[in-house]
């Protein structure tokens, strides 16, 4: 069973640590995966994303010149992007709120903090192997939907700023 | 203003594509097998090879960083960039203090910087001493577990072969 569904999977690693370079390639060469390339940052990132396909994404947060969200969103939005439905799992220490919010609206699929361990890893490529997202694409986003669950029958409070103002108005 | 409805959620010029409406990672035959994998005993086995592998060289780094944040004093701005480092992947490496003591700083400097307040340079120069002593008193405790056990198994190694 030694790394079954995995062994012709692409992944690129977009990490300016090379420790956490490193380490990504060794866990995930763990379960299989042996077709990897590695960035410093998002620049090559995208040059390499071109170059090769690569069905899957992990992505540090900050780096120079070019950081994870910037990568993601050109990625998700640009017209020449190679795949903008492209698995990305950002991987940082920057755990704050806010930013853990910036990056789900850049598009990242799944956010995933440091320190990490391999079951955390493992636990977010489980995610998008078993429970693919549906994308959205409106005006101001596309990427994976960021409602993790779809409630039918949904009764309660309806916080959206345009719903807001349906209420508002009547 | 009622905020409370049963209608579903406004869907106005949004447009929603299902998994099956574009490339996923993989088919659901290799999902499947994939998941088999990720959920293995041999699997958890290899990653736990390849995390104490990269410990040693985590190790360095991390020293290597404490001495650049030592030199950095006055220099906030490169003292966050490497106490952010740190906090990256000290835990994962084994210096579990070091790695807290750089998150709860990290923490302090992000807030601060958010609400635009100046740095408290007294706290910085708290954080960024104890990470320090933290990081070589693990490093020290690491070394010293690592003769001991070494030791320990060689004596039995010994004791067990006969020789005295």
């Amino acid at each position: 069973m030694s790394g079954a569904g995995f062994e012709n999977l692409k992944a690129l690693i977009v990490e300016d640590n090379a420790h956490m370079r490193s380490l990504l390639r060794a866990l995930l060469n763990s379960i299989g995966v042996k077709d990897i390339a590695e960035a410093a940052h998002g620049q090559t990132a995208i040059e390499l994303l071109r170059e090769r396909k690569s069905d899957l994404v992990l992505s540090d947060l900050a780096m120079k010149p070019m950081d994870g969200l910037e990568f993601t969103r050109y990625v998700r939005n640009h017209e020449n992007s190679p795949n903008p439905f492209v698995p990305i799992i950002m991987i940082s220490g920057h755990t704050e709120k806010y930013r853990v919010e910036a990056a789900r609206d850049a598009g990242v699929t799944e956010f995933l903090a440091k320190p990490i361990t391999a079951h955390t890893l493992f636990s977010r490529i489980a995610e998008i192997v078993e429970r693919p997202r549906a994308f959205v694409r409106c005006d101001s986003y596309f990427g994976p939907d960021r409602r993790r669950r779809a409630i039918e029958d949904y009764a309660g409070p309806r916080r959206r700023k345009e719903d807001m103002q349906e209420v508002d108005a009547r | 203003m009622s905020k409370i409805n049963k209608r579903p959620p406004s869907q106005k010029g949004v447009q929603l594509i299902a998994p099956d409406s574009y490339p996923q990672i993989m088919g659901r035959q290799e999902a499947a097998r994939a998941m088999l994998t990720l959920r293995s005993a041999e699997t958890a086995a290899r990653a736990q090879v390849a995390m104490e592998a990269a410990i040693p060289p985590m190790r360095a780094a991390i020293l290597q960083y404490v001495d650049e944040m030592e030199q950095a004093a006055g220099d906030t701005r490169k003292l966050f960039e490497t106490a952010h480092e740190i906090r990256g992947f000290a835990e994962t490496a084994g210096l579990i203090t070091t790695g807290r003591i750089a998150e709860i700083l990290c923490r302090y400097m992000d807030d601060m910087t958010r609400v635009g307040k100046p740095f408290d340079t007294a706290i910085i120069a708290l954080h960024a001493s104890a990470i320090a002593r933290a990081a070589r008193a693990e490093e020290d405790d690491v070394r010293m577990g690592e003769v001991v056990a070494a030791e320990l198994a060689a004596l039995v190694a010994r004791r067990l072969s006969g020789t005295p």
